[in-house]
């Protein structure tokens, strides 16, 4: 990071995050046939001072090609099949050499005042600046099984404080540092970004509160309590926990030292 | 080696196989005549040494060999072991209670010797959950009830786990209680409870698990998952499950409630990460069996986009 000056951490959720100066921020947004949402998206990403907005479109039928080509700040990626969840994001990473890169998706839009926060909190130091959706969830017992994993991998990775929030979640940012560290293949998959984030030992915490929860558009994919996407985030946070267990043993840092389990197999004998 | 002693009633054959065929039939016989008020030859012991002879035919005594084992893993319960003993000889006419006293000072076992108990006893705390295994090896039922030392459950309430097995054919009769989720932020255990359950696609269990007590297991159970596995509660949970075991949440006993405060033993944080340590081991084991998913698959993921 160039720089190093210290940002005062906003006090209330109200009060507007200063950017730093020097720090060379770039947006990544993910599109996949957004063209209610993306001018907007566009728009707000506008407010912010941004050294590019990387746009990456796939699988798009619809005109959100041409209101991503008619932004001029925007750097268009068109892929024309669809690349499937958060590959999007990895390319982005990929693409830029920013000192903080914010991650936002092309179907909800966020005003520049919230973003800005995500992208402060990683000038202050942060590496990963996760959202906080713990105000917008229910109780335990209505939470769905996406939700459950999620805090499950963070109780896993020793830091139960990040309760159910995740990389997964837009929107977030992340430091160059963090982005060099993970390799941003491993973005795709994003709960492993986070576990691989831990595990390395960088700072990862909440920024800010926004509800995507209601704004996540309803696709044919998303719809039900068993769908296809809530399939893929629990598998994502499967293969992250197995990942994470790879490195750490199977038990992470969960030890039963004080369990005696010879005393079983020698009476087996 | 042997730095336990067992003392209490055992079985000169040790453990006895028996068709599951004839067993029933046997063990229905003798279910019928019980309940009707005709008990069984006592064979000269009080009632509440739970040596009651399961009786087939006009046989005599063929062995001691009961159809419930009742698991008790005691560490320092004095105060309550007796009265768990008597709850769990009641549970059914054919009964053995086996104690698995661990580190225990305070005269736990003699009291449970006294109450008709098997009792093993080791000198050093076995740590969490070893106590169950330790049992279940020397267990001889056809069904075997798992409950806590601490903890009096009336045996009202602890039969309907034994007769899900019995009866039902379930193979795992768990306690339908997923502790209090009727809040915003839950306690890990029952976070990991509630995830394991959904990885194995059983969300329908919510929290229930081999964790919580009381719940009985089938003999075929105990073969299938291994007595060792016991050891750590959610992978036996997690192999019953994937092994196509008939697991089913029978009745709610709310332990959380049961449970008395904490000693410092309990109380100390370690035990909270034992348990998510456990339910992980119990999904490396899942993984191991199959794919690094689980089965859920991102088919529609491009991740060689991904670099």
């Amino acid at each position: 990071m160039s720089s190093r000056r210290r940002v005062k951490r906003p006090e209330t959720e109200e009060t507007t995050a200063v950017l730093p100066i020097g720090c060379r921020v770039s947006a990544v947004v993910t599109v996949l046939n957004e063209e209610e949402t993306l001018p907007l998206v566009l728009r707000e990403l506008g407010k912010l001072p941004l050294e590019e907005t990387i746009v990456v479109l796939n699988g798009c039928t619809d005109s959100s090609l041409s209101i991503a080509r008619s932004f001029p700040q925007a750097t268009v990626v068109h892929y024309t099949e669809k690349l499937g969840h958060d590959v999007g994001r990895s390319i982005g990473a990929k693409l830029t050499k920013s000192d903080i890169v914010l991650f936002v998706d092309g179907d909800i839009p966020i005003g520049a005042d919230r973003l800005k926060r995500f992208i402060a909190a990683i000038a202050q130091g942060t590496d990963v600046a996760l959202n906080d959706i713990s105000p917008f969830l229910p109780l335990f017992r209505d939470w769905d099984e996406v939700t459950k994993m999620k805090a499950f991998l963070n109780l896993s990775l020793g830091r139960p404080d990040l309760r159910a929030n995740s990389m997964t979640c837009v929107p977030h940012a992340m430091s160059r540092r963090a982005i060099e560290r993970i390799g941003s293949g491993l973005l795709a998959v994003p709960p492993k970004a986070q576990a691989a984030a831990i595990e390395a030992g960088l700072h990862v915490r909440t920024a800010a509160s926004v509800n995507v929860l209601q704004s996540n558009r309803l696709r044919q994919s998303n719809v039900g309590k068993d769908n296809e996407v809530s399939r893929l985030i629990i598998g994502d946070h499967i293969e992250a926990l197995k990942y994470a267990m790879n490195a750490g043993g199977n038990r992470l840092t969960n030890e039963d030292s004080g369990r005696r389990r010879h005393v079983v197999m020698r009476r087996q004998l | 080696m042997n730095r336990f002693k067992i003392s209490g009633n055992r079985s000169r054959s040790g453990r006895v196989r028996r068709s599951s065929q004839s067993s029933d039939a046997g063990g229905a016989r003798g279910r019928i005549v019980r309940r009707k008020g005709q008990s069984g030859r006592k064979l000269g012991r009080p009632a509440s040494s739970g040596y009651r002879t399961r009786l087939t035919g006009d046989a005599e005594r063929v062995d001691s060999i009961p159809l419930v084992s009742v698991i008790i893993p005691v560490m320092n319960e004095r105060r309550t072991i007796r009265r768990v003993i008597r709850e769990a000889f009641a549970v059914h006419p054919s009964t053995e209670v086996i104690v698995v006293a661990n580190g225990t000072r305070d005269g736990s076992s003699v009291i449970a010797k006294r109450a008709g108990a098997r009792v093993i006893e080791y000198a050093e705390p076995l740590g969490h959950d070893v106590g169950r295994a330790v049992g279940a090896e020397a267990a001889r039922g056809d069904v075997l009830l798992f409950i806590d030392g601490d903890m009096v459950i009336p045996a009202l309430r602890l039969r309907p786990f034994v007769n899900a097995v019995l009866r039902e054919g379930v193979d795992v009769a768990l306690n339908d209680y997923s502790g209090p989720t009727a809040k915003p932020v839950v306690h890990s255990v029952v976070l990991a409870k509630h995830t394991l359950n959904a990885i194995l696609q059983r969300p329908d269990l919510n929290g229930t698990s081999m964790t919580a007590v009381p719940h009985a297991l089938s003999r075929t159970a105990l073969t299938m998952v291994g007595v060792e596995s016991l050891a750590v509660p959610p992978l036996a949970h997690a192999k019953a499950i994937q092994l196509g075991l008939r697991v089913k949440a029978v009745q709610r006993v709310n332990v959380g409630k049961l449970n008395p405060p904490r000693t410092e033993r309990e109380r100390i944080r370690p035990l909270e990460q034992v348990i998510v340590g456990d339910h992980l081991e119990a999904l490396d084991w899942v993984i191991s069996r199959g794919d690094d998913r689980c089965g859920f698959v991102d088919r529609t993921r491009k991740r060689h986009y991904a670099r």
